[in-house]
């Protein structure tokens, strides 16, 4: 299933990046983040004073040789930072050619492996929950309740298979409601970290709830919002009864190649609204087309959109 | 407003089916997309729960509802009931006189005043007239009053510029006739189009012409033949002298070849430069072995090209026969035998017609038949010429015409008279020589008939012993000479009409044009004279009646014309003159643009409904 998702090539280039991150690393698991907690590692922190019961091996014995005063020497505490993917698994990201489902789990599964390549705590959250439609098999159905359970906590490469299994197990439907998603999962969060959202934002409810839930509660956010090459440009011109994938609603237009252009602006509006909205927020925003190269996308544009490095 | 087809309100009933038509739902496919929420903006404008909803603010419909009212409310035929303003008339003349045929008008003055005069007729009001003149060497009307302005583009392009004279004269007079009656307030107009170069128009002076005066024309390039001749060379009676008037009417001097052809083949060139606005003289000596034609041809390119060239029909002289019927009078008879190539016979009376002579000199004798040539008739008394005749002792000479080719270089100073017969100058004829109570010689053409009177016996004055007296004599021997007057007559001005005596009756005649056209006369068998009046191109012409061949030449020879100087206004007398006009006004009709704003709206609507669905 990895190669489905990544080739071993692209995984190996993968590997020398490490997700960027701001802010401190606030887990209470060990891991390979720098915190603000004091502990045992190899970076040296600050000195401080020695009180009784002090661990000897910590004396600074040069200083108290200039000094006479005993010193003991305080290293960071090295932590993991948790990665939570909030993976837009909703009906809609079904359409486009190639499907924006498929590339988000791309994108959710470079940006798991290296999380997972850096010893972070890796948890993907797709969203709706899974749907019991009258046609669905119960086993595949089990199946996927399988792989979302496992997906909710991964840590360590050697996970990584099982990881792209599981993220190849998922599949897209239903009406998905990005403000509910990303609201409950911050709050389900015992420690802030990294959020990735992986999307195509278009939810009538909006997203603004969500975003502002998650940055409120501490999480460094991540926004890839992944649009259909259809949908940035239309192909269907005339009288359209239009059908909402997601809510079923039926919608009369007429469109003709004439108002492609302000259709294009209306896309463009849309995508700047929520780039501003991110920008005011330290929200790291990057939208793509479903057909970008993926390569081209992991290797140079999400590196140089500083979302790793 | 009125109606006048208030039924066609009943095509309104078809407004309600166009927007029948946009209840009717289209058929739409059904297409399933991810979201809605991008389509939203366009989602709007056809989300109609309501019908009628559904009709607000479609702009497509409101365009079809207005286009539809527009047809019905044209088709009802709305009019304004008011007074109606008399129509105007416009009288157009047209100059097609030869120099407008000049080019320094792209392609010609001619063509760019019927250019104008053509937008003038597309600027006519509806009800308004238009009258088409033109002026050439005759006046002719193209196109009388009428509104209808196909008929006018016709008459306008049936225009012909001819190399005639412009004679304006009668084109005015025609034009005042047509105006001088009309309502004021209909404010008749005299639209002239011309390069100004008119002859005078004193008579208009004080005729109040509402004439508008337009302009054609921008330069004076031009040289010119204005006169031409042909004579018997008088210092060697075997050559001819063509004399020929070359005037350079530029600002420029010009410099030009000038060649002289005898009926058609080269005799002489010579170059010549003349100075601006100067006229050269120049006389060619040439032999002559038959009767021909000469032609003066000038190489310079100017902008006018028809008077370039000029022919003229030359006869070998004759000796004239002419007849002096006297009781004795030796002075008459030594002058008369003193000019050269003149055989006279003497008789003491005349009874019969003189058929055989040139002409007749009756010297005091009243003769038995009136002779039916040429007379020089000297105190006789003749009822046919003149009427109340009296005697007049020592009538003084006041006055006399020099100017009249029979007193060229024939003055009546210190001539005395002891007694004259004195009578009214005929209508016929011109007087020469004036007393107080009346004239003592006159002379003029009665019929064909060239008549010199003088009403005092040569014996009973002075006037045999002055120098005067045998150069009169020489002159009325040439203007008596029925050859001289015949070779003028082969020399016409374009325009004007050749006239032929006619020795026997004649059924027709076929005169052969310039071009090598050839017409057909058909003449009236009791006729005395054929006239031929279309002479409007210069050129050799012949005529042919019988197995007789005439030839003439028509000539512009006008100095005037020549001139092709555009004028800034025509003058009418001393003290009036109309400006050229710079204004070309023109009513636009509205009609087209209301119909090309229909044809964008129809344009609009399609694109509207086009960019609304693919």
């Amino acid at each position: 299933m990895p190669d489905a998702l990544i080739t071993p090539e692209l995984l190996r280039r993968l590997e020398q990046f490490q997700l960027l991150a701001a802010r401190r690393a606030k887990s209470s698991a060990k891991g390979e983040r720098r915190s603000r907690a004091r502990g045992q590692s190899v970076e040296f922190a600050d000195y401080r004073t020695y009180v009784h019961g002090d661990d000897f091996r910590y004396l600074d014995w040069n200083l108290y040789g200039r000094l006479d005063r005993l010193f003991l020497k305080l290293y960071e505490e090295e932590r993991e930072r948790p990665v939570r993917m909030f993976l837009d698994a909703s009906e809609s990201m079904t359409f486009g050619e190639p499907r924006k489902f498929d590339f988000a789990r791309q994108v959710a599964a470079a940006i798991g492996y290296v999380a997972l390549s850096g010893f972070d705590r890796v948890s993907v959250n797709p969203f709706p929950d899974l749907v019991n439609g009258p046609e669905s098999d119960p086993a595949a159905r089990t199946m996927e309740l399988a792989a979302r359970g496992a997906l909710r906590s991964v840590r360590g490469k050697k996970s990584a298979l099982q990881f792209f299994q599981n993220l190849g197990a998922l599949t897209a439907g239903g009406s998905a409601n990005l403000n509910q998603a990303l609201r409950r999962g911050a709050l389900e969060a015992r420690r802030a970290g990294l959020a990735v959202v992986i999307s195509d934002f278009l939810d009538p409810e909006g997203y603004e709830a969500g975003l502002t839930a998650l940055v409120g509660r501490g999480f460094q956010v991540d926004l890839v919002q992944i649009l259909a090459p259809d949908e940035l440009s239309p192909t269907t011109f005339g009288d359209l009864n239009l059908v909402d994938s997601e809510t079923g609603a039926h919608q009369e237009v007429t469109f003709g190649r004439f108002r492609l252009k302000a259709y294009r602006q209306t896309v463009q509006n849309f995508v700047q609204r929520l780039r501003e909205y991110c920008q005011a927020r330290g929200i790291n925003f990057f939208t793509a087309s479903s057909n970008t190269d993926l390569q081209d996308l992991l290797l140079k544009q999400l590196r140089k959109a500083e979302v790793w490095g | 407003m009125h109606f006048l087809a208030p039924l066609a309100f009943l095509f309104a009933a078809s407004i309600p089916v166009v927007i029948v038509f946009y209840l009717l739902k289209r058929k739409r496919v059904v297409k399933l997309v991810s979201s809605t929420l991008l389509w939203r903006k366009y989602l709007a404008e056809t989300q109609a729960s309501a019908p009628f909803q559904k009709l607000r603010k479609n702009w497509l419909l409101i365009l079809q509802i207005i286009l539809l009212a527009l047809v019905v409310f044209a088709l009802a035929r709305p009019y304004f009931a008011t007074k109606a303003k008399p129509a105007q008339l416009r009288v157009v003349i047209l100059d097609a006189s030869a120099s407008m045929q000049a080019t320094d008008e792209t392609p010609s003055r001619f063509e760019k005043a019927r250019a104008e005069a053509l937008k003038w007729v597309d600027g006519l009001a509806g009800n308004d007239q238009m009258v088409v003149l033109q002026a050439g060497a005759n006046t002719e009307v193209k196109q009388s009053a009428t509104t209808e302005k196909a008929a006018l583009r016709r008459a306008f392009q049936a225009c012909v510029c001819s190399d005639g004279p412009t004679r304006l004269v009668p084109a005015l007079k025609m034009a005042e006739s047509l105006v001088r009656d009309l309502d004021p307030r209909t404010n008749p107009e005299i639209h002239l189009f011309s390069d100004g170069a008119v002859p005078e128009l004193n008579e208009f002076e004080n005729k109040a012409l509402p004439l508008v005066f337009h302009r054609v024309g921008k330069d004076a390039n031009n040289v010119g033949i204005t006169a031409l001749d042909a004579r018997s060379n008088p210092e060697d009676a075997r050559q001819r002298a063509i004399y020929a008037s070359i005037a350079n009417f530029s600002t420029n001097s010009q410099q030009t070849e000038v060649e002289l052809l005898f009926d058609d083949r080269l005799l002489e060139t010579r170059s010549i430069t003349i100075a601006a606005t100067e006229t050269s003289p120049q006389v060619f000596l040439a032999a002559q072995p038959r009767d021909g034609v000469f032609t003066v041809r000038l190489t310079a390119k100017d902008d006018l090209a028809v008077d370039n060239q000029a022919s003229i029909v030359s006869l070998l002289p004759k000796p004239v026969k002419a007849l002096l019927v006297s009781r004795g009078n030796r002075l008459l008879e030594r002058a008369l035998r003193a000019v050269p190539n003149v055989e006279l016979a003497v008789a003491t009376d005349l009874t019969d017609p003189a058929t055989g002579f040139d002409f007749v000199v009756l010297d005091g004798v009243t003769p038995t038949v009136w002779p039916g040539g040429n007379v020089l008739a000297i105190h006789v008394v003749n009822t046919n010429w003149v009427q109340g005749v009296t005697q007049v002792e020592s009538p003084p000479i006041v006055d006399w015409k020099s100017a009249h080719p029979l007193l060229r270089y024939a003055g009546f100073d210190n001539v005395q008279v002891m007694q004259s017969l004195s009578a009214k100058t005929p209508t016929w004829a011109t007087s020469l020589v004036e007393a107080p109570q009346a004239p003592l010689m006159f002379a003029g053409e009665l019929g064909r008939q060239r008549i010199i009177w003088i009403g005092f016996d040569t014996l009973e004055s002075n006037w045999p012993l002055r120098v005067s007296y045998p150069i009169f004599v020489a002159n009325a021997v040439e203007w008596l000479n029925p050859a001289n007057a015949r070779s003028g007559q082969l020399l016409v001005k374009a325009g004007d009409p050749f006239r032929l005596a006619l020795t026997e009756p004649a059924a027709s005649a076929q005169v052969t044009l310039p071009g090598g056209a050839a017409k057909s006369l058909t003449l009236d068998p009791s006729a005395s004279e054929l006239v031929f009046g279309d002479t409007l191109k210069q050129g050799t012409y012949k005529v042919r009646l019988g197995t007789n061949d005439t030839v003439f030449c028509v000539n512009l020879l006008d100095a005037a014309e020549s001139n092709i100087k555009p004028h800034e206004a025509v003058e009418l007398g001393k003290y009036t003159k109309v400006t050229a006009t710079t204004k070309h006004r023109a009513n636009m009709e509205l009609w087209r643009t209301i119909a090309a704003i229909g044809l964008l709206v129809l344009l609009f609507e399609w694109w509207y409904y086009h960019r609304r669905t693919v």
